[in-house]
């Protein structure tokens, strides 16, 4: 049931993102909610969680874009790995490591869509990529991080044990 | 180990599909994922316009007061130039009857397709169309904005539906000419570059000579060179021109005439074949 609601939720957040997000720019970007819906799943719920929903989340994205298919399921997989920040636990909060493996996630995505095209023969303008539509996308992104999070947080099982969800401290 | 073995399985995978994309063997599922999706994001996208053209208007009020001065202005010239334009028009006809010129482009033929999608991904500027290979629609077809100017080449062609690569995407090139008459001395060919997306610009002219007649405003238009785009077909107008005086060649920036990012509708120009389609 989880899988089934997380696909449900990550194509309609694919569907947005091809029709009426593209209205939506902040520092010229657009954010990505699909990929912030797979780091959100994979911090909230775990890495476990995460190796099913992300390479999902990356088919639908590709289903809905001009890429070749695979491009966003590879590109989204390091969210995975960073997810691992949910076990290190640096400071008694969800959300900031989330906010760190979004933007962290974003750049890497950045970083390997554009060698992905690159191999594909289409055009790679890095600096400019980079510059204009990466590391705006890792701030925006961020930004647009607490829309997807807090509600996946409500409708996921209680906090773990010692942790908090927004930075307040949760009795057990 | 477990999420090694994960990793190494999603890149193997991904890898397999990105070839296999390539090669088109996954075109199907791609198009039953369009057919699927395409309703829904037409919806959406309905639903987001108008909110869209409240908020826009409401940030944008005091550009558009002074855009509208400005274009009413412009109009009235524009008024006036076609009235000379009309008369030169029936005198081009009268002097090409008489001496059996062929036309340019007698009768485009154009498909006209409605924009269910754009590309998500902030690297690439592309749109969905809802016509096909079934329809006739076929890669390197060139796509005009409902008014006629440039917008795109078809880069990805299903049976039902199509990629269409923006002017302003980092791939997207186009042979094109300033309009204007030439300064004294100079051939016709003084005003020629290549006009290419610039994710930070839109779209960039470049290679033009250093003294090709070229000021803000001035039209842009392809020039036909290379056999992919039919001559005269305006692209937009020049928004601000890069002059070095050591530089073998100048550079302007220019202000596509459609509105790339609200197009709903737009035209395949299917009677034209690109070179590249036409075959030796």
């Amino acid at each position: 049931m989880k899988y089934f609601t997380a696909f449900a939720a990550a194509f309609f957040l694919a569907a947005l993102g091809a029709s009426a997000m593209p209205y939506v720019k902040v520092l010229g970007v657009t954010p990505d909610l699909v990929l912030i819906f797979a780091a959100c799943w994979a911090m909230v719920r775990g890495q476990g969680e995460g190796m099913w929903v992300v390479p999902m989340a990356g088919l639908l994205h590709d289903l809905s874009s001009s890429d070749p298919l695979g491009t966003s399921v590879l590109a989204l997989s390091p969210i995975v790995l960073l997810a691992a920040a949910r076990e290190v636990r640096p400071v008694d909060t969800e959300f900031v490591p989330t906010l760190a493996v979004v933007g962290a996630g974003s750049l890497a995505y950045g970083l390997l869509s554009m060698a992905i095209l690159a191999a594909a023969g289409q055009a790679a303008p890095w600096p400019q990529s980079l510059l204009r539509v990466i590391l705006p996308l890792v701030l925006v992104n961020a930004l647009f991080t607490p829309i997807v999070y807090l509600p996946l947080q409500w409708l996921s099982p209680g906090p773990r044990p010692g942790m908090s969800r927004l930075g307040q401290t949760t009795s057990l | 180990m477990r999420v090694i073995w994960w990793l190494l399985t999603v890149v193997a995978v991904s890898l397999v599909s990105i070839l296999l994309s390539e090669q088109r063997a996954l075109d199907p599922v791609q198009n039953v994922s369009l057919s699927i999706t395409a309703p829904l994001e037409g919806a959406l996208r309905d639903l987001a316009n108008p909110i869209a053209d409240v908020f826009q208007g409401i940030v944008d009020r005091g550009d558009l007061v002074r855009e509208n001065e400005r274009l009413r202005e412009e109009k009235e010239l524009l008024e006036k130039q076609l009235a000379n334009q009309q008369d030169a028009q029936v005198r081009i006809r009268e002097l090409e009857d008489a001496l059996g010129v062929k036309q340019n482009r007698p009768e485009d033929k154009l498909l006209v397709a409605n924009v269910i999608a754009q590309d998500p991904s902030g690297l690439k500027r592309a749109i969905a169309i809802d016509r096909g290979s079934a329809d006739g629609v076929d890669e390197g077809m060139v796509v005009l904005s409902r008014n006629g100017s440039l917008i795109g080449t078809v880069s990805r062609a299903y049976a039902d539906f199509a990629w269409v690569r923006l002017i302003t995407d980092p791939d997207s090139t186009v042979n094109a000419q300033v309009e204007g008459a030439p300064a004294a001395g100079q051939d016709a060919s003084a005003a020629r570059g290549v006009a290419s997306g610039d994710v930070r610009q839109g779209v960039v002219l470049d290679l033009l000579p250093p003294d090709a007649p070229v000021t803000e405003g001035s039209l842009v238009t392809t020039s036909g060179l290379g056999g992919n785009y039919p001559r005269a077909l305006l692209i937009g107008s020049v928004n601000s021109v890069d002059e070095r005086p050591a530089a073998p060649f100048k550079k302007a920036t220019v202000e596509p005439a459609a509105k790339l990012s609200a197009l709903e509708m737009v035209l395949v120009l299917t009677s034209f074949k690109p070179a590249r389609l036409a075959g030796p």
